[in-house]
Order: C-alpha cells, then sequence, then structure tokens
C-alpha cells in the first residue's frame, strides 16, 4: 500500500493513514430494516435535479448537475483532431471520469482506477448511439466528467450521462437526441427509483436505463445483482417513464443557457 | 452585441463578422491584442489595472468531506474538500499531526491540460500552497494530536479546479482556508487496551484556526503594466507574477515574486504589497465574514 501510494509530484502525507472509526451504537437507529417503507420519498419518486449547461467558459460545452447529494460537473472539448495517425472514418466519444479525493465517504487516493474506468465506458455507452461521429471523421470529441459528491454508483451513472448530453448539446455537437438515464433498483418487493448509496446497499439487483426519450429508442442498459426478468422489465419500463420527465429538465436547462447568451 | 442583436440582420451579421475578427486576431497576435487594450487604459474583460474580480465563497456544502468550500473568483472555480484520517506520527515528531494540501488542474478546467498525472504548474502551485500554509501555521499540527506517539490526526485537503481562468493561486488558497475553516472533526479516543482510536459522531469540533492567510496576486505586462488578478489570457503574456499573503491582522505572511519585477526603473514589490493591504482591507469582510 505505502508504495503505491508514494508519487512524488504530490504532497505525500504518511505512509499509512486510515478512515475513523466510530461507536458501533450510532448508526443502528438511521438504518433500514427489511419490510419496512422507503424513507424520505415514494418508491417511484426520483431526486428532485438541478442542472445548468455551460457555467464553465473554458470549455466548447459544459454542464453542471445536482441531484440532492450527488454533484457532478462535465465538460466537453472538441471536436479535435484524434491524436492517433490511423485513419478514421467516424469520430471518436473519448469520456474520462475522475472522483475528487473527497467525494466518497472513504478518501479517494488520486490515482485512477477501475471504477472511474467502468463508470466512464457506461456514460460513453450511453452517449455513443446518439452522436453522429459518422459526420466528424478524425476527430475525437473529449468529455470530461468530475465527480465531486458521489451518493451512489448507479446515480453517478445516469446523472453522469444527462451532464453529458446537455454538455454536448451546448457545444454544439449533433446529437439525434438528448440521451436521458436514470437508474432503479429492487430492494424486497418493491422497486426503488434513483437509489441513494444506502439504498444501493440494502437492494438486491440495480438497473441503470439511458435512452433518448424524443425517439422513444433505448441506448444503453446496464443491470446488475439479481432480479428476476419480469422485474427487470418493470424497471426498464418506470426508467422510461422518468427519463420523459428528465428530458423536460435537459431541454428547459439547454433553452435558460440560450437565452441568456 | 446585445445592442445590435435587435437591428435588421445585415448589420448584426456584420457586428457577428467583427466580433469573429476580433477573435482571430485575439488568437493569432495576443501580446498585441494586449497591448492595443492597455494602451486605452483598459483590460480585454474590461477591468481597471488594479481591479479585482468578483470573489463568492460558499463552504460546507460536500456532505462526504469533513469541511469543504467553492470558491470563483472571476469565472475560475475551486473546489476544495477536507478528508480527516488517523495515522501514527512520525517518530521524531510525537505530538505533531499532519496537513497534507494538493491541487490538482485536471483536463476539464482548461483546454491547455491533457490528462494523466499532474502537470508541472500543478505540482508548483501545490508546493507554494504547502509552503503558505505550512509557513503561516494556520492549523498548528500539535492540535491534530490524539495520543502523543499513537495516535494523530491527517487532514488531506485536496483543491480541484473546474474551470480555470487564471489567478488558481488566490482562489486556491482561499478555498483550502475556507474549507479548513469549515472542517469539523469528531472527537476521538484512543485506547490503551485495544491500541485503537474510537470516534464519536456525537461530539464535532471545529479546528483551532491560528491564521487566516489571504494571497493577491499581480502580474507584469511588458514591464510597464501592474494587472491585479490576471486572467487566464494574460497569465502566458506576463514577465513577472508577483503573490503577496496576507495574514488577519494585516501582516504579512509570504511574498513571492517569479520574474525581474521592474517598472519604469523602480522596484515594484512594495507597491504591489501596498496595494494587496489595500484590497484586503475592502475586502476581508466579505470573505471570510460567513461561516
Amino acid at each position: 500500500m505505502a508504495q503505491s501510494n508514494f508519487d512524488r509530484r504530490r504532497i505525500n502525507g504518511p505512509d499509512e493513514s486510515y478512515q475513523p472509526i466510530f461507536e458501533a451504537d450510532e448508526d443502528l437507529e438511521t438504518k433500514w430494516k427489511p419490510g419496512s417503507p422507503r424513507k424520505g420519498r415514494t418508491a417511484r419518486d426520483i431526486r428532485p435535479i438541478f442542472l445548468k449547461a455551460g457555467l464553465m467558459n473554458q470549455a466548447n460545452g459544459s454542464a453542471y448537475i445536482e441531484t440532492e447529494k450527488t454533484k457532478i460537473a462535465c465538460a466537453v472539448y472538441g471536436p479535435r483532431q484524434s491524436k492517433t495517425t490511423v485513419y478514421n472514418e467516424k469520430g471518436r466519444l473519448n469520456v474520462e471520469v475522475k472522483f475528487a479525493p473527497f467525494s466518497c465517504t472513504k478518501r479517494r487516493v488520486p490515482i485512477r482506477d477501475a471504477e472511474d474506468r467502468s463508470v466512464a465506458v457506461q456514460i460513453q455507452q450511453a452517449l455513443n448511439a446518439a452522436v453522429r461521429l459518422e459526420l466528424l471523421p478524425k476527430s475525437t470529441i473529449d468529455i470530461f466528467v468530475t465527480v465531486i459528491e458521489n451518493d451512489g454508483i448507479e446515480g453517478c451513472v445516469a446523472a453522469g450521462s444527462v451532464a453529458a448530453s446537455v454538455a454536448l448539446a451546448d457545444a454544439g455537437i449533433e446529437m439525434l437526441g438528448l440521451v436521458a438515464a436514470c437508474s432503479a433498483a429492487v430492494v424486497g418487493k418493491e422497486i426503488w427509483m434513483d437509489p441513494t448509496d444506502e439504498e444501493g446497499r440494502v437492494a438486491s439487483g440495480s438497473l441503470v436505463l439511458a435512452g433518448m426519450p424524443a425517439l422513444g429508442t433505448i441506448t444503453s442498459v446496464w443491470q446488475t445483482g439479481l432480479m428476476s426478468p419480469d422485474e427487470a422489465i418493470q424497471c426498464m419500463e418506470a426508467c422510461q417513464e422518468c427519463c420523459a420527465e428528465i428530458h423536460a429538465v435537459m431541454a428547459q436547462a439547454l433553452l435558460e443557457n440560450a437565452q441568456n447568451t | 452585441m446585445a445592442a445590435t442583436s435587435t437591428s435588421p440582420s445585415s448589420s448584426s451579421l456584420s457586428a457577428e463578422q467583427d466580433a469573429l475578427k476580433a477573435l482571430t486576431f485575439q488568437r493569432l497576435h495576443p501580446k498585441t491584442y494586449l497591448e492595443r487594450f492597455l494602451s486605452e487604459d483598459l483590460r480585454p474583460d474590461g477591468r481597471e489595472f488594479d481591479e479585482w474580480r468578483d470573489i463568492s465563497v460558499i463552504v460546507g456544502s460536500i456532505s462526504t468531506a469533513d469541511g469543504s468550500a467553492l470558491v470563483r473568483l472571476g469565472s475560475t472555480t475551486v473546489v476544495c474538500g477536507v478528508k480527516a484520517e488517523l495515522a501514527e506520527p512520525e517518530l521524531d515528531k510525537p505530538q505533531d499531526g499532519f496537513l497534507v494540501p494538493n491541487l490538482d488542474l485536471p483536463a476539464i478546467c482548461s483546454p491547455r491540460f491533457k490528462p494523466g498525472p499532474p502537470t508541472d504548474e500543478a505540482q508548483v502551485l501545490s508546493d507554494r500552497l504547502n509552503e503558505v500554509l505550512v509557513a503561516s501555521g494556520i492549523v498548528p499540527t500539535s492540535s491534530l494530536c490524539i495520543e502523543p506517539g499513537k495516535a494523530v490526526w491527517v487532514l488531506y485537503v485536496d483543491a480541484t479546479c473546474i474551470n480555470y481562468d487564471g489567478n488558481a493561486f488566490d482562489a486556491t488558497l482561499l478555498a483550502m482556508v475556507a474549507a479548513l475553516k469549515n472542517t469539523r472533526l469528531p472527537k476521538a479516543t484512543y485506547y490503551e487496551d485495544t491500541k485503537r482510536t474510537i470516534c464519536s459522531r456525537k461530539i464535532m469540533e471545529p479546528l483551532p484556526i491560528g491564521r487566516l492567510p489571504t494571497s493577491f496576486s499581480f502580474g507584469i505586462f511588458d514591464g510597464t503594466h501592474i494587472l491585479a488578478d490576471p486572467t487566464s489570457f494574460e497569465e502566458p503574456l506576463l514577465d513577472t507574477t508577483i503573490s503577496v499573503v496576507i495574514d488577519e491582522n494585516g501582516g504579512l505572511t509570504s511574498v513571492m515574486q517569479l520574474g525581474l519585477g521592474i517598472v519604469g526603473g523602480d522596484d515594484v514589490l512594495e507597491k504591489c504589497i501596498e496595494a494587496a493591504k489595500e484590497c484586503w482591507r475592502t475586502s476581508r469582510n466579505s470573505i471570510y465574514g460567513t461561516s
């Protein structure tokens, strides 16, 4: 551990440090117990979304999204010339996700790990089908996503895709439609939309769906954990309904930005 | 631009073309572009030479961090979060905790930066921030001791730049200080018999903040003009940068000068220090007033 953490390009702390351990009895009251209803909202409610486009003036396009505790900033640079010399008829989407060191309960050492990449791949998959890459030969579109605060990895993927899609639109890159994304989890016998980190831990399985509500198509579905085929279909249908609502929020954010500039 | 948008389409088109021409000129001849503005006693963003951009500080918005702050200096945006962890102290300093400040300039904040390990610029800035925070003794490391020789706090002060529009040093220092000021640590007790440290969420204590350093940076262009709070467009054209760090009593904490620092034959350092103090007097209440 100590070896891999040492990086002479950063200011280093002690070789080893660990998360504070808290007294065990303090967390018990807030824990969810099987069979009890969801706390704070109904099963089919998603968290309120705050979405704003064009906050960063250095980027070609940008967006910031906040769904209660989840906070994500996204910037699009490009289309720029691909670095590889190989001729490519289609453009390429390059998605890079970075978690801020303070974004999770445990401090993240500022080195790219597997989770960053898996989130990046999922966002890339959600967007790939929507962007008209055939119009941009030899180019790369860089999408940088920074997670400032993380509250559930499924919500992160969904919010990241939404932000990236709005940032792409803000950058004036041609798309077939805006990509909206939503997550759902199976908890007991119920389906809870847009689960938080805490709810994700009590869920048996979860699903993230991305699609273009304007065209009624799906661009990516990512399911993990345990759920029956019926539940999966139900989750997808519920997600699609929510995506239509999220689509309206995205369109509103883009409209507001266009009117202000 | 706003005025022309209501006029007939032909004139708005020509205005658009003029704006495009100006943009091309700025790209191709940045130095001449800036010179022409300065000869009119104005800067490209409409500021006076000694004028600062608006500063806004929001603290405590990140719940996963023990303390956090978001600072906007014009459009430069820096988020800073403090994470507290436990560690064993160094053998030769059994009572001292650790303060580990780092600034990250990721690819998201400017087209100049590429993804990957920290750039030279980020490394230099982190090092300067470390120097200022340690030199000013903002948080005495001895106050981070839980049990001498056994357990101390490590405060990781990580700042991430979201939008880079110049003068990241001032913005980051402000974010770090505000985040540290916002930090609450749980009460920790070291148990000799189990050799473990247990914390309690019921009692949260703020850090004993010693001093509040604030930095004011100036750039010197062409040996003739002193520009306060340079933007990302002005920064690469400057031949000297001067950063003056002032503490909460108006005393100097640190002065850094990179470059020659001569304007019209006289030494400019004193002028900058005076200007920084003046600016500190007018802005101190608004910056750290709340929280």
